[in-house]
C-alpha cells in the first residue's frame, strides 16, 4: 500500500515539475512578448545587443556552417539519387531531395547547430549571471534584464535560425539541380515545376513558422533554464545539462508536430 | 567604419536578397507572372480526381486540376488550369483520358493527334474519357480461367497428349531393343530379324554367284571351252542375275522406307548406316559381276544396279 502511494506521489511530483517548467516558459514568453510590444524597448542599446547577438549566433559561424551544409546536402542528394535510380524511380529524385532536405533535414540540423553552439553558451552565461548576482545588480541599477539581455537573444535566435536555414535550403536546392542535371539548363523547367508543386504557400508559411519556433526554442529554453539555477556555482553545469536536454526535447516535439500537421 | 555592423548588415542583406529572389522564383514557378488558361472537362465519374492531379501531354506535365464539382444537371465538371504558353498543345480534336495506373498517381493525359489543327478556345468544355482498369480485370481473369481449363483438359490422364506420349514411349522402348531403329520401325524383333536374315541370304547368294561366274569363266575360256554351245547356259545365268537384281531391288525399297522413317529420328541412323554398307557391298559385287560378263558378252542393255 505504501509502495503504491509512493509511486503515485512520485508520478504527481513529476507532472507538477513538468507543468512548472511549462508554466515558467509560458510566463517568460508572455513577458518577452509584452516587452516586445512596449515602446520603451525599442531603443538604440537594445538594437545594438540584437546586432551583436546576430553576429555571434549567425555571422561568426557562417563559413563553417555553409561548408557543413554543402557536405551533408551533397551526401544526402547522392544517396537519394543513387537509390532512386537503382529502383528505377529517377523521376522522383528531385521531389524526394526537396522534401527531405529543404522541408525537414536542413531546418532541423540548423536548429541543432545553433542549440549546440549558442544555446549552451546562453544557458551558461545566464546561469553564471544569476549565481554571481549580476542580474539583481542590473535590476538595482534600473536596467531591467528583459529588454537588454533576454529579448535581444530571443530575437537574434529567431533571425539566425530563419536566415541560416533559408541559406542552407537555397544551397540544397541548387546542389540538387546540379547533381541531377549538371551544368546545363535542360532540366530547369521540370525542376521548377517540381519545386512549384511542393512549395505552395501553406508549406512555405509552415516552413517559416517552424524555423521561427526552432529559433525561439534554442534561445528561450536556455534562458529560462539559466534563470532557474540555484545560487550555487556547482549548479551551473547541472543547469546547462538540464537546459540542453529540454532544448533537444523541444526541437523533437516541434519536428514531430510539424510532420504530423503536414502529412496527417 | 564599424566592421562588426558591416558584417551583420551584409549577412542580413544577402540572406534577405537571396530569400526574396527565391520567393520571386517560386512565384514564377507557380505561374504568377503568366496568364492562366482555363479548361473544363466533363466526366462520367470523378473517381480518383482531386485538385492537383496533373494534366500530362506526351509524359510532360503542363497543367493541373484546380477544382471539381457538379453542374446543375448532375454532371461532373473538372476545372483545369495551365500556363498560357502550354495552351498551344491543346487542339479541338484532342482526346483527354483519365489515366489510373495500378501503381502510381492518377493523371489526365492529352492526346493531340494533329498538332497543326485548330487551337482550342479558352474555357471550352471537353469530354474526359475514363477507362477503368479495375473493370477490365474481371474480363481478363475470365479469359485466363478459360485458358487454364484448356490446359487442364490437355493434360488430364486419358488425354490425347498423354496417349501420344505413351505411343512414343513404346516406339522408343522398341528402339532400345536388339535391332534398334529397324525394330522401332517394323514393330517387333521378329520382323527386324526377318529383314536382316534376308540380307544375309542376299550376301550368300552373291558369294555363290561369284563362284558360279568363276566356274562359267573357266568353262567358257578354258582351252577346251564350250563357248559356242553354252549360249543357253548363259541365258540361264542372265536369268539368275535378273533374280539377284530383283531381290536387291526389294532390299532397296525396304531401305528407302527405312531411310524415310529415320529422317525424323536421327539417333537410329547408326543401324541403318551399317545395313546400307552391307547392301552397298552386295550391289557393288553384283555390278562388278555384270560388268565382267558384259565385257565377255556384249548384251544390249544397261546392266547397272542403282541404289537410292
Amino acid at each position: 500500500m505504501n509502495f503504491l502511494a509512493a509511486s503515485i506521489e512520485s508520478l504527481g511530483a513529476k507532472i507538477v515539475r513538468v507543468l512548472t517548467v511549462g508554466y515558467g516558459l509560458l510566463a517568460f514568453l508572455t513577458e518577452a512578448l509584452s516587452a516586445l510590444l512596449d515602446r520603451n524597448t525599442w531603443n538604440r542599446a537594445t538594437f545594438n545587443v540584437v546586432v551583436k547577438q546576430v553576429y555571434f549566433t549567425a555571422v561568426q559561424i557562417l563559413p563553417v556552417f555553409l561548408t557543413y551544409v554543402l557536405v551533408i546536402s551533397w551526401l544526402m542528394i547522392t544517396i537519394i539519387l543513387t537509390t532512386a535510380r537503382d529502383f528505377g524511380l529517377g523521376q522522383f529524385a528531385s521531389e524526394m531531395t526537396i522534401r527531405v532536405l529543404v522541408l525537414e533535414l536542413l531546418p532541423f540540423l540548423t536548429a541543432l547547430y545553433i542549440a549546440l553552439r549558442s544555446g549552451s553558451a546562453i544557458n551558461t552565461e545566464i546561469a553564471l549571471m544569476r549565481v554571481n548576482n549580476e542580474l539583481d545588480a542590473l535590476a538595482h541599477c534600473k536596467v531591467p534584464p528583459m529588454p537588454f539581455e533576454f529579448l535581444p537573444r530571443l530575437i537574434s535566435g529567431v533571425i539566425s535560425v530563419v536566415a541560416l536555414a533559408s541559406l542552407a535550403c537555397l544551397i540544397a536546392v541548387m546542389l540538387g539541380y546540379l547533381a541531377i542535371y549538371g551544368l546545363n539548363t535542360s532540366g530547369f523547367e521540370y525542376y521548377t515545376r517540381t519545386i512549384s508543386k511542393i512549395l505552395d504557400f501553406k508549406i512555405m508559411a509552415g516552413l517559416f513558422f517552424k524555423c521561427a519556433l526552432f529559433g525561439l526554442a534554442v534561445t528561450l529554453i536556455p534562458i529560462t533554464a539559466g534563470l532557474e539555477t540555484p545560487k550555487k556555482l556547482f549548479m551551473v553545469p547541472v543547469s546547462v545539462l538540464r537546459g540542453m536536454m529540454k532544448v533537444f526535447f523541444a526541437i523533437m516535439v516541434i519536428e514531430v508536430v510539424s510532420l504530423a500537421l503536414k502529412y496527417i | 567604419m564599424n566592421t562588426f555592423h558591416f558584417k551583420v548588415g551584409l549577412f542580413t542583406l544577402a540572406t534577405f536578397l537571396l530569400g526574396t529572389a527565391f520567393l520571386a522564383y517560386l512565384l514564377y514557378a507557380r505561374g504568377y507572372f503568366e496568364n492562366t488558361y482555363r479548361l473544363q472537362l466533363a466526366a462520367a465519374t470523378a473517381d480518383g480526381v482531386v485538385p492537383g492531379v496533373p494534366l500530362v501531354f506526351s509524359g510532360i506535365e503542363i497543367g493541373h486540376v484546380t477544382s471539381l464539382g457538379l453542374n446543375e444537371n448532375g454532371g461532373i465538371v473538372i476545372q483545369v488550369e495551365l500556363p498560357e504558353r502550354h495552351a498551344k498543345w491543346l487542339k479541338q480534336d484532342s482526346i483527354y483520358t483519365l489515366d489510373k495506373p495500378l501503381i502510381g498517381s492518377v493523371k489526365i493525359s492529352v492526346d493531340s493527334g494533329d498538332l497543326v489543327g485548330a487551337a482550342l478556345p479558352e474555357n471550352s468544355t471537353m469530354l474526359l474519357l475514363t477507362p477503368d482498369i479495375n473493370k477490365e480485370i474481371p474480363v481478363l481473369i475470365a479469359q485466363v480461367k478459360a485458358i487454364l481449363a484448356n490446359v487442364e483438359h490437355l493434360t488430364r490422364k486419358e488425354s490425347d497428349v498423354n496417349a501420344t506420349l505413351a505411343n512414343l514411349k513404346t516406339v522408343t522402348g522398341r528402339m532400345t531393343g536388339e535391332y534398334g531403329m529397324l525394330e522401332g520401325v517394323l514393330g517387333s524383333p521378329q520382323n527386324a530379324r526377318a529383314v536382316t536374315e534376308s540380307l544375309d541370304k542376299t550376301r550368300a547368294l552373291m558369294t555363290k554367284l561369284d563362284t558360279l561366274t568363276a566356274k562359267t569363266d573357266q568353262w567358257l575360256f578354258a582351252r577346251d571351252g564350250l563357248a559356242d554351245s553354252t549360249r543357253e547356259s548363259l541365258a540361264q545365268v542372265r536369268l539368275m542375275l535378273d533374280d539377284a537384281q530383283s531381290s536387291l531391288k526389294k532390299a532397296d525399297a525396304l531401305m528407302t522406307n527405312a531411310v524415310a522413317i529415320s529422317a525424323d529420328v536421327k539417333a537410329g541412323t547408326q543401324d541403318i548406316a551399317a545395313l546400307r554398307a552391307e547392301i552397298d557391298d552386295a550391289v557393288r559385287k553384283a555390278n562388278a559381276l555384270v560388268n565382267e560378263i558384259n565385257k565377255l558378252w556384249p548384251f544390249a542393255r544397261d546392266p547397272e544396279v542403282k541404289l537410292p
